[in-house]
């Protein structure tokens, strides 16, 4: 299979809503796994989405889905599962005629529709209410039915926007679940998401957007590892933290050391990670120091968002 | 990060022909169409003057049932163009009112709901989509218009001979041309009002509006204005389907010194409005600026 029918590939793509910027010169190559794309409200995310899905025309640039032109709707949407964030649904319907008429539309066999349906709707733990008014269901079982709606169809890229709001902590993990499944299985699971530690724990890599711009993309470490004017912070749990801190601080690239109350351990904040662990190693060694734990403190998406995006984005958790 | 061995295998089955998907969308639009007991019963109403009609034309050339009835053959209404004419003035009236009452509610609630980006995220263009939804108004219409025209054409001649077919058959013509201009028309028209105004109600109210308020603006100008050709009248769509009407059935070419070719251009623009209303409003995401 050629690479680029394995990608999700934008190219200095640009859209424009009048003079309204919607993102702006994107460019990626997302490969199978899951993605996560991250900013505050007004980042572009959504927009991002709607044009993998063709259902917005870039302004400027080509997109291409597994090789897949997104205005090629019939190609495009037998490979691609959308999950729009709003709980949008024709009127009247019940979840599972939903489902079936979609799979219709997507050219399946009334039989075979059927089938998928229900296998579908078990996934997602809907089978009971399945007939019932989708307008009835609760905020959960709507965000459940969308996702239902998203996969009946067995899709390549499952594209997801905030599949994870109005979930219960279990329906959260039975989700989260099967966005690793869907992984593992090498499919693109592309989420859209403000819950930071969320996207976190699932992520093979982020991509963060501000303003329409992306400002960082790739796995969270290497993002991190990639911000030389914020010092790394690394946690280190051990029996003499202040003799800890006496010997890291004689390294040049050690800007801060804070021993953290009630035992929690040391803080050291270092311009040089690499430079850092082997100090770390020889203190440890000489001074025959009992260590419970070291590990950094800030490589995750939460903070990476907070140096890179900070309080100009607001609504992040 | 984390590598993935690709073990997923998308379905590979044999699916539907892509260009009669759109009947998936029809099939539901008439679903939830009947679902009104009121629209059922109107819709029963509307066979009733075909029904008559063929009464009409079996009674005429049955003479013992003449005789029955004590009548004589110069009472009995003539079965020519101006019977077909007629007949379908009542029939295009009655698709009217079957439109104003469905074809609101076809559109109207998927923008109301948000839900257009449901149907555009599955393969199923913007084109599809109306042709979907345009399609439960065509075929309600035409099983009251032109199907049964024809089928009360085929009957006078099977009644009448062959020769009566060789005289009238612009009738046929007339019949099946007529209510495929107006039957697309309007509902098209209607389609365009569901969704600019979202609202159900004030759909259906924007199109008898129109037709009232252009008729009576029409006649306005027409009586204020004393023009030699009354151009007011292709305001009125009621009297531009007239013209349309008197010219294919009975080769009848103005009306108030307006010739009935402009009675089809009416049409067309109004047609054309509509289809440029629903390319501005059918849109998946719907931008605000």
């Amino acid at each position: 299979m050629a690479a680029a029918e394995r990608l999700v590939m934008f190219d200095n793509v640009s859209k424009f809503y009048g003079e309204a910027l919607g993102v702006n010169r994107v460019t990626l190559a997302l490969e199978p796994g899951i993605t996560s794309i991250v900013g505050p409200n007004g980042a572009g995310k959504t927009t991002l989405m709607n044009l993998m899905t063709g259902l917005l025309r870039p302004t400027r640039g080509a997109i291409r889905v597994l090789g897949i032109l997104p205005s090629d709707s019939e190609r495009i949407f037998q490979r691609v599962g959308y999950c729009t964030q709003f709980d949008f649904f024709p009127k009247g319907v019940n979840g599972y005629d939903l489902i079936h008429s979609m799979l219709c539309v997507h050219g399946y066999e009334r039989s075979e529709a059927e089938a998928m349906t229900w296998g579908a709707i078990e996934k997602v733990g809907m089978t009971a209410a399945a007939h019932g008014k989708v307008a009835g269901y609760s905020k959960g079982m709507r965000q459940r039915i969308k996702l239902a709606l998203a996969i009946a169809h067995e899709p390549t890229v499952m594209l997801l926007d905030e599949p994870l709001n109005g979930l219960d902590p279990m329906a959260r993990a039975e989700v989260i679940e099967f966005f690793r499944q869907w992984a593992a299985a090498g499919m693109h699971v592309i989420i859209s998401s403000h819950i930071l530690h969320e996207v976190d724990i699932i992520s093979d890599r982020v991509v963060m957007m501000s303003n329409g711009y992306v400002v960082a993309e790739g796995d969270i470490q290497g993002v991190r590892s990639e911000m030389e004017d914020h010092p790394m912070q690394i946690l280190i749990r051990c029996d003499r933290p202040s003799l800890v801190a006496s010997q890291v601080f004689q390294q040049d690239s050690v800007v801060e050391v804070k021993i953290l109350e009630r035992g929690e351990g040391l803080l050291v904040s270092t311009r040089n990670a690499d430079q850092f662990y082997s100090l770390l190693n020889r203190i440890i060694l000489d001074n025959r120091i009992s260590v419970e734990a070291i590990a950094p403190a800030d490589e995750n998406v939460h903070s990476v968002y907070q140096y890179l995006i900070g309080n100009s984005g607001g609504s992040a958790s | 990060m984390a590598v993935y061995k690709q073990t997923y295998k998308p379905y590979r089955g044999a699916i539907t022909v892509v260009r009669w998907r759109f009947a998936i969308l029809t099939r539901y639009a008439f679903k939830s169409a009947f679902e009104s007991r009121l629209l059922t019963s109107f819709y029963v109403l509307c066979f009733i003057p075909p029904v008559v009609a063929a009464g009409l034309m079996y009674v005429r050339y049955n003479a013992e049932a003449i005789a029955q009835l004590g009548l004589n053959g110069g009472d009995l209404i003539p079965i020519n163009g101006l019977f077909f004419n007629m007949l379908f003035r009542i029939q295009t009236a009655m698709a009217f009112m079957l439109v104003t009452f469905i074809g609101p509610g076809l559109v109207s609630p998927d923008l109301a709901n948000n839900a257009l980006s449901v149907y555009l995220s599955k393969p199923v263009s913007r084109r599809e989509y109306v042709i979907g939804k345009l399609g439960v108004l065509l075929i309600l219409t035409s099983l009251i218009t032109w199907i049964p025209g024809l089928i009360l054409f085929a009957l006078q001649t099977d009644l009448a001979g062959w020769q009566w077919f060789w005289d009238n058959s612009r009738i046929a013509v007339a019949i099946f041309t007529g209510a495929w201009l107006w039957i697309v028309t309007i509902s098209l028209l209607s389609l365009a009002a569901s969704a600019w105004f979202k609202w159900k109600p004030l759909a259906a109210a924007s199109m008898l509006g129109l037709f009232l308020v252009a008729a009576g603006f029409g006649a306005f100008a027409n009586e204020v204005l004393e023009p030699e050709r009354q151009w007011g009248l292709l305001l009125n769509m009621s009297t531009v389907i007239a013209m349309i009407f008197d010219w294919l059935f009975e080769g009848i070419r103005q009306r108030g010194n307006v010739p009935s070719w402009t009675a089809l251009a009416s049409l067309a623009t109004l047609c054309f409005a509509s289809v440029y209303l629903l390319h501005v409003k059918i849109r998946a995401c719907e931008v605000v600026r």
